[in-house]
Parts: structure tokens; C-alpha cells; sequence
């Protein structure tokens, strides 16, 4: 990839990885909210996706209609997750929980490099169409259109489901105090395993946004790298969490953008801080977790309800 | 002069007045009562003056010296103790465990002393055991030693942790309702024990209590709060009689029977 | 009818009464324990070089993995960063040894000492933090530091790293396979043993407090910030310590083994072995390891297992946190009570299954 020095050209990057980190955040915060998971196998849950997408493609299946299969089979990992594991434990003990998550990231990241054959790499054809658009002397690449798209539609469709369907009201209100919600009737299993189901997704189409599109025009590649419990990826998509607190959706929305716009707009700084990308992000967490960014976007007994 | 004093002790919750300049004083060696409806503020009160809460405005003087800006650690060290209102207690910890982690403050060796068993770390030992012997017998806890919070009745977690708070031999020491949810049995011990405490050791002591004979019985002087001001002081027959003590406690019942 | 909410409860972790009391009872323990632990570490020893490669492996996991019985299972601290502690012991060693030509009985412990502006740094940003945010931050500065120190010329040497020698004691040459084992086997029944004197002593009876519950600890006036963060400096100079022994044992030194996402999967796997092992004792880490390093001995030598071996392990990573979070530690106690009150049905149990485990591992080997 060429250098882009034009800041519109960085800014469509940035903001369709910010759009890709916003989808995996708006899925932790989702399954955080409800169920008081932080899921630290997110990634991994989205890799059961990337694989089958890998095989069914290599069987010679179209891209776009391997992609739905695919975000079905993760969503029931995820759901596996949550009614074989999470719903098991009391989520006041949250050392559990945590270790837990991280047992499940590696077991799904294992058996997608099992499943791929621990081969170095693995092709992924694109699903979105790969052309560059050229406007006004500018290159934009149509993936990055796509992706912020994709990633608008989403979050549009998402939030008017919430707020208006029935389920959506279901879901919020199971998130919002369960045991109440219980007591009104709502059958807080099935509307916990709904917002795996989402949230899993959601890491799912994430994670095939950016891997079959991260090579140019031939597609992408998924490394042995990509093949870790904890993706680096999920680091920015911590933080675009923490921007709402953990608990606002809207919010992890804008704060994948945020942290996309400054992964991107670092490529143009001078020579170490180009590199650094994990680290500015790092640093911005931990601004972010001091600032206790929880307390603007939940009372105490929804913080509360959280923990116990 | 006071061990313990508070003056114009101010908080509001969401807009709730929790606390409304609030001024006790305890003279050493005394025991005080506090009393109020449900809400009024008592718990709210500890947890300001042993430091769990930050005031909005206000000073604690403990001993001469304003501790308001210290760490609840701090103010245990300054010579200040609290009970809670709901047992805590480690639950993954004998009794006898229970006790040596509140002995913490009496002792001094570091990590490494422990690691490689060093004689700082062998005398430390010994006076924590020292100590907590002496406390099982004090209040009788010997015969539960070995077993772990979860397997004693309430009443015996109410003791240990009486025990534990003992343990860090304070100048003054807040009880929050150390009688709800025990066995009459031992609430009638209670009294006489909170005297001998006092009595041996000096400690002045606080205590917030809906056990009317138990307070009453125990206490030299008492407070009456509602909605987080004080309406009454005096000795335990001036408040018992106390017109507007009697109507805090009535017109609550009646609010809450709308509620 | 509100039973859909009912969780059942995970069991009461199971801690041996006293255990932080020094009485004679529990120093006896203690000294059982390390006994068991010392034979063993002789079982290797029929096997020859290739029975010493995996004790030393096993042996210097297992140093590291006290570093999470420290911080996680002590102090009740998440971190996903143990590994990159190691690694900053190790590129430590390889600099002090190599670039500077000193010797590994210094290098050891400067190794140890070199995590502590790191681990101070790190954990007074994080520490105070609630479990959650603390994973967070931890993997976070894990994957930052990969990003940085390990990348950092002027103390790598540029990427490539360092061939480590093995250490010299007068006329003994620990650079035999036999010679080494022994060294790691005696340093880490001595790290087991410091671990469990911290456990009866003011600073780790804090530490479990703390765990159990801050509110009571700060009432009886213990400093949770300080004893927090007492348990990250001394977990981060643990795998310090313990990197230095790595350095040794891999050989040599490259910084690009602690960056991610190698950093990250060693740590996991290294709180996954403290679990199974049994993350309330110190002598957990070392079953742990153990148990977890010859596993993945058996897996390797039958290849068409091998692939399953990282599920394997998160399956029982996740079995034993629902149902024994004791770990191994817990398991052997129960089957010693077990063999104490039923002594023939208790030893068939146990008898059935180790032949169990050397037949599966039999079959497994044989497959390849
Ligand atoms: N941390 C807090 N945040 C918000 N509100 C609080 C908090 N602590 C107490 N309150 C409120 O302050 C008021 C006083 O509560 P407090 O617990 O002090 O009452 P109390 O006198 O101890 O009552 P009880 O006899 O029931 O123990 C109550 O309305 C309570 O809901
Ligand atoms: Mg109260």
C-alpha cells in the first residue's frame, strides 16, 4: 500500500477500520451489557467465521453466499459460549469469568487453526468489490466505501431494532435489570443468548470485513498471526468500549471511529511514533480507564448490578 | 478533650440530603448511641467518619487531629475502628485466619523476611499468634477457630468480627447494628460485654442500634437523627422521651406505609 | 419461578485449614509437599537427556507460573502480561551476560530486579483498576511493550538478540542437560518454598484479603493500593527471575519471541497451567506445569493428536474453572481424603486412573 498523504484518503481509511473496531466493540458491549461477560474471546469467536469462510470458499462456494453461513456459524459458537460456559458461572465472581473468557478464546482460536490446517496462510477472496474509485484526483479504495457503508447500515439497523422492536425492548430491558426484567416475564436465558448470538455477529462480519479485503485486489490472507486467542485488533476495540464506558453502544460506535481515524492519521506522523500504533492506542486506554469513562453512561446500581 | 468529633458533616446523594451538618462528640471512654428510622442517615454517618465516603463538607477530628482527608487505612491507624452493617468477614479464611489479617497493623516484617523465614519474620509471626489467642478467649471464639465464616451461625460472624475489630486496639470504636439478626440470647450478652470492653480497654465506643433496650440499656449519652439531621441529644431517658424522636419514628412509619 | 435467574454457585474454593498460619502442622505440609515435588523431579531421570529437556521445561514454566500464583491467585489481580515479564528477564540476561560478560548468578537476579520499573510503572496506572479493566490494561501494555521495548535497538542490539551461555559454577558446567535440570529443580522448589512462607506473613495474608474482600481489608486498616501493587512487583520479578532461566534453557535470546502475538498466547497459557495446577497454592504452578508440559510432550510425539492439543488444554482450562476452580491441588486433596476413608475403593480409584492416563498416553503415542 502506497503512502496516502491526502488527509481525505487517511480519513476513508480511518474511519472504515474505525468502523470495523466499532462492530467488534459495539458486540462486547453488547454481551457485556447483558450478560456481564467482557469477552476476551471475541476475536476468536470471529475467527470460527474467517475459517469456514476460508474452507467453503477454497470448496469452491461464492463469497457472498459462503458470508451468511459463515456469521451463522459463529453466532452459534457464541451461543454455545454463553449456554454451555457463561450462563454457568455467577458473574459476581468476575476472576472466574475473566479466566473463563480467556479459556474459551483459546479454545475457538485453536480450532480455527486446526480446522485451516496450520498452514501459514490461508487466500481469502473478497466479497466486496475491490475496484479504486477515483474522485476530484483522489483514490479511494470501493472496500473502504463499502465497509463505512456496511458499517452505517448496521449501526442505523442496529439501534432502531433496539429501540423500537419488540425483542430489541426485551433485550435493553434484560440489560438494563434483570431480575426485574425476569420478574416482568422476559425469559432472561433466551434474551442473553440472543445478544451472544448478535454481539458474535458482529466480531463475525468485523473480522470478514477487514481479512478478505486486507491485500489489494487479489483479497486477503489470514497468517498464523491472525490465529491468536486475543487478535491484536481487539485492543482498539477495548478501547473503542471504554469510550462508552463499557456500556453505551452509540458510543463504542464513535469510539471505533475515534481510534481508527488515529491509527491511520499516525501513519503520517515522523518515523517511531508511524510504528507505534498499539502503543498510542495503549496509552489511550489507559487515559480512558482512568478517566472512569463508566460513570457518564451508567448509574451506580446499573455499575453495580454489573458486578454482583 | 474529645476522642472523636464531627462537625457540620454534609452529603447529598442525586440531590438527597443524606446528611445535614451533622456535629457529634464522644468524650474517650464513653459509649454513645445513635438512633433513627431507617434512612436517617446512621450508616451514612460511619461510613463518612471512618472514611468509605468523602463528605461534601465538614471535618472529623479524631483525637485533636482532622482526619477527614485520610484513607479509611489511615484513620484505622489514627485509632478509629468500624463494624458494618452487613457481616463481611473473608469468607475464604478460618476464624483464626480471620483474625491474624487484623492484626496487620501491629505488625512490621516485609516479603522477603517471610520468603526466606528471616527472625523478623518468626517474631512477627509469634506476636500475631500471641494475639489472637488472647483475642479467642476474650470473646469466646475458640471453639469455631478452624472454621470458616460460612459455616458459623450470624451471630458467631457478628462476634468475630467484633473480634477483628478489636484486634486493632482503636481509641474508638463505631458498632453498626451489631445486634440485627442475632439470637436474643446473644444480644443479652451483648451489652455487658460492649461494658466490659470499654471498661478494659478504654475504647469509647459508637453504636448505631434498633434494639431500643439494648441501646438504651448500654449507652451514657444519645444521638437521634432523621433525614440526616440531628433532632435529639441527651441521655438515653431525655431522647426516649423526646417529642420529636417519637414523631420521626411514627410519621416514618406512615410514609412508608404510602410508599 | 424465578429459577432461570438462579446461576448455580461456583464451589467454595478449597483451602486447606490454616494455610497461612506458620504452625507446625502447616511446615510440615510444606515440607511434605516439597518432597513429593523433589521425587518428582526425579522421574525424568531414567529417560535420559530427552527426560531432562522436559524437566527443565516443566521446571522453568513452572517459575513463571508462581508469578501468576502471586499476582492472580494471592491478590486476586488479573494479568495477562506474566510473559512479557519473562521476556523482559530474559532479554535482561542475555544483555548483562552477553553484552556485558557478566555472570548468570548476577545476571539472575538483576534480571528479576529489571522488571521493577516496569512493573511499578504499570501497575500504579493499573491497579487500582476493578479485575476487568486490569485484564484490559495488562494485555494491553503486553502487546505495547512488544511493540516498543522489545523493539528497542539500543537494548536488543538491534532484533537479533544474543546466544546465552550456560551457567558456570567453579568446576560445575550447567550446560549439561543433567546438570541444568537439577539447577532448575532446586531453584524451583526454593521459589515454591518462598512463595508459600509469603503466604503466612502480613503482606500475603493482606494479599488474600484483599482478594476476598476490599471493604473488610480497608476496615482493618490494610493500605489495598499498596498490598496491589506489593503483588505485581513481586509476580513481575518472579517471571523475571524465571525469564533468566528461559534465556538459559531456550539458549539465546530474541525480543521478537515476547511481542505479540507469542507474548500474549504464552501468557494465557501460563495462567491456564497455574489454574490447573492450582492457583491457591504454590505448588500448583508446579503440577500445573508439569501436568501441561508433558502433555504436550505426549501430543507431539503423536502427530495426528498434536493439532488438538490447544483445545485440549482450553477444554480442561475451562472444565476445571467450573468445576474444581482448586485446581489439581484441590484434586489430590479430595482424592487423599477419599483414599483416607475408603482406602481400597480410593486406591483403585487411583490406581484406575494413572493406568487410564499411560494407556491413553500409550495409545496416543503409538498412533503417530
Ligand atoms: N452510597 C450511596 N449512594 C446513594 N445513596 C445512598 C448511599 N448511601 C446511602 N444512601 C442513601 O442515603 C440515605 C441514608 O442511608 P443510610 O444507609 O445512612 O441509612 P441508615 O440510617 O443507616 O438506615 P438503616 O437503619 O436502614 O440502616 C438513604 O436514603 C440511602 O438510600
Ligand atoms: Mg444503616
Amino acid at each position: 500500500m502506497t503512502l496516502a498523504i491526502n488527509p481525505i484518503e487517511v480519513a476513508s481509511f480511518g474511519i472504515s477500520a474505525g468502523a470495523v473496531f466499532g462492530l467488534l466493540a459495539l458486540g462486547l458491549v453488547l454481551i457485556y451489557r447483558t450478560t456481564g461477560v467482557m469477552n476476551f474471546g471475541h476475536w476468536a469467536i470471529g475467527l470460527v467465521a474467517v475459517v469456514s469462510y476460508a474452507w467453503l470458499t477454497g470448496e469452491g462456494m461464492l463469497p457472498q453466499a459462503a458470508l451468511p453461513i459463515c456469521l451463522l456459524l459463529a453466532m452459534g459458537a457464541g451461543v454455545a459460549a454463553y449456554r454451555l460456559v457463561f450462563k454457568r458461572i455467577a458473574r459476581s465472581n468476575q476472576i472466574i469469568v475473566i479466566l473463563v473468557a480467556v479459556g474459551i478464546a483459546q479454545f475457538y482460536s485453536s480450532l480455527a487453526a486446526l480446522v485451516l490446517g496450520f498452514r501459514p496462510f490461508t487466500r481469502l477472496p473478497p466479497w466486496l468489490p475491490m475496484a479504486t474509485l477515483e474522485v476530484a484526483g483522489m483514490r479511494l479504495r470501493m472496500s473502504d466505501v463499502y465497509t463505512i457503508g456496511v458499517g452505517l447500515a448496521i449501526a442505523v439497523g442496529f439501534f432502531f431494532w433496539f429501540r423500537v422492536s419488540r425483542s430489541g425492548q426485551a433485550l435493553r430491558a434484560v440489560a438494563q435489570n434483570r431480575e426485574a426484567a425476569v420478574l416482568a416475564g422476559i425469559d432472561d436465558v433466551r434474551y442473553s443468548s440472543l445478544a451472544w448470538a448478535i454481539g458474535s455477529g458482529l466480531a463475525a462480519l468485523a473480522l470478514l470485513i477487514i481479512m478478505p479485503h486486507s491485500a489489494g485486489q487479489q483479497g486477503g490472507l489470514i497468517t498464523t498471526f491472525d490465529l491468536t486467542p486475543l487478535g491484536t485488533l481487539l485492543i482498539p476495540a477495548f478501547g473503542a468500549a471504554l469510550v462508552g464506558g463499557l456500556v453505551n453502544l452509540p458510543m463504542a460506535l464513535v469510539g471505533g471511529v475515534f481510534f481508527g481515524l488515529t491509527r491511520e492519521f499516525l501513519v503520517l506522523a515522523p518515523a517511531p511514533w508511524s510504528e507505534l500504533r498499539t502503543s498510542v492506542a495503549a496509552i489511550l486506554i489507559v487515559v480512558l480507564l482512568l478517566l472512569r469513562t463508566e460513570r457518564f453512561f451508567a448509574t451506580r446500581q446499573e455499575l453495580e448490578a454489573l458486578e454482583a | 478533650m474529645s476522642i472523636l468529633e464531627t462537625k457540620d458533616l454534609s452529603i447529598t446523594f442525586g440531590g438527597i440530603s443524606a446528611l445535614d451538618e451533622v456535629s457529634i462528640n464522644v468524650e474517650p471512654g464513653e459509649i454513645v448511641g445513635i438512633l433513627g428510622p431507617n434512612g436517617a442517615g446512621k450508616t451514612t454517618l460511619f461510613n463518612v467518619i471512618s472514611g468509605f465516603l468523602k463528605s461534601d463538607q465538614g471535618k472529623v477530628i479524631l483525637d485533636g487531629e482532622e482526619i477527614q482527608n485520610l484513607f479509611p487505612y489511615e484513620r484505622v491507624a489514627a485509632g478509629l475502628a468500624r463494624t458494618f452493617q452487613h457481616v463481611k468477614l473473608f469468607r475464604n479464611l478460618t476464624v483464626y485466619e480471620n483474625l491474624l489479617v487484623a492484626q496487620h497493623r501491629h505488625l512490621s516484617s516485609g516479603s522477603f523476611a517471610a520468603m526466606l523465614r528471616l527472625p523478623s519474620w518468626r517474631k512477627d509471626e509469634k506476636l500475631a499468634k500471641d494475639l489472637v489467642e488472647k483475642m479467642l478467649d476474650t470473646i469466646n471464639l475458640r471453639p469455631w477457630k478452624d472454621a470458616r465464616p460460612s459455616e458459623l451461625s450470624y451471630g458467631t460472624t457478628r462476634f468475630l468480627e467484633l473480634a477483628s475489630v478489636l484486634s486493632l486496639k482503636p481509641k474508638i470504636l463505631l458498632l453498626d447494628e451489631p445486634a440485627s439478626g442475632i439470637q436474643q440470647r446473644e444480644v443479652e450478652a451483648l451489652g455487658p460485654m460492649l461494658k466490659g470492653i470499654r471498661d478494659e480497654t478504654g475504647c469509647a465506643i459508637v453504636l448505631i442500634e434498633h434494639d431500643m433496650g439494648l441501646l438504651f440499656s448500654v449507652s451514657e449519652r444519645v444521638y437521634a437523627l432523621d433525614f440526616g439531621r440531628l433532632i435529639a441529644e441527651g441521655t438515653p431517658d431525655e431522647v426516649a422521651n423526646d417529642d420529636r424522636v417519637l414523631e420521626s419514628y411514627l410519621g416514618r412509619t406512615r410514609r412508608d406505609s404510602v410508599a | 419461578m424465578s429459577t432461570a435467574v438462579e446461576t448455580p454457585e461456583v464451589p467454595e474454593q478449597v483451602i486447606e485449614a490454616p494455610s497461612t498460619v506458620a504452625t507446625k502442622k502447616n511446615r510440615r505440609n510444606q515440607i511434605i509437599a516439597l518432597g513429593a515435588l523433589a521425587a518428582l523431579g526425579a522421574v525424568p531421570i531414567p529417560f535420559g537427556d530427552y527426560g531432562f529437556f522436559i524437566g527443565q521445561y516443566a521446571a522453568v514454566y513452572a517459575m513463571l507460573g508462581l508469578s501468576v500464583t502471586i499476582v492472580t491467585g494471592y491478590a486476586g489481580l488479573i494479568s495477562l502480561m506474566p510473559y512479557t515479564f519473562a521476556g523482559l528477564g530474559a532479554v535482561m540476561t542475555g544483555l548483562i551476560m552477553t553484552g556485558w560478560g557478566w555472570p548468570f548468578w548476577l545476571a539472575a537476579p538483576m534480571a528479576a530486579l529489571a522488571t521493577l520499573p516496569v512493573s511499578l510503572v504499570v501497575g500504579m496506572a493499573s491497579v487500582r483498576l476493578k479485575t476487568l479493566y486490569l485484564a484490559i490494561a495488562t494485555l494491553t501494555f503486553s502487546t505495547a511493550l512488544g511493540e516498543t521495548f522489545f523493539r528497542w535497538d539500543l537494548v536488543t542490539g538491534g532484533r537479533i538478540g544474543w546466544t546465552v551461555a550456560s551457567p558456570q559454577l567453579g568446576p560445575i558446567d550447567f550446560g549439561t542437560d543433567l546438570n541444568f535440570y537439577l539447577l532448575c529443580l532446586l531453584v524451583v522448589l526454593g521459589l515454591v518454598w518462598m512463595t508459600e512462607g509469603l503466604r503466612t506473613s502480613r503482606l500475603g495474608r493482606a494479599m488474600l484479603a484483599v482478594r476476598d474482600n476490599e471493604l473488610e481489608a480497608q476496615a482493618l486498616g490494610i493500605n489495598v493500593y499498596k498490598t496491589k501493587l506489593a503483588a505485581f512487583v513481586l509476580s513481575g520479578m518472579m517471571a523475571g527471575f524465571g525469564g533468566a532461566f528461559l534465556a538459559v534453557l531456550l539458549g539465546n535470546v530474541s525480543p521478537g519471541g515476547y511481542q505479540s502475538p507469542v507474548a500474549e498466547v504464552t501468557s494465557i497459557l501460563l495462567v491456564s497451567l497455574v489454574v490447573i495446577g492450582g492457583i491457591d497454592r504454590a505448588w500448583g504452578a508446579f503440577f500445573g506445569a508439569i501436568s501441561l508440559v508433558v502433555q504436550s510432550q505426549v501430543f507431539q510425539g503423536a502427530r495426528f493428536f498434536f493439532p488438538f492439543f490447544g483445545m485440549y488444554s482450553a477444554f480442561f482450562l475451562i472444565l476445571f474453572l467450573l468445576f474444581r476452580p482448586g485446581g489439581l491441588v484441590q484434586v489430590s486433596k479430595i482424592t487423599t481424603e477419599l483414599v483416607k476413608r475408603r482406602p481400597v475403593f480410593g486406591l483403585a480409584v487411583v490406581l484406575v486412573t494413572v493406568a487410564l492416563n499411560l494407556g491413553i498416553a500409550y495409545i496416543f503415542i503409538r498412533a503417530s
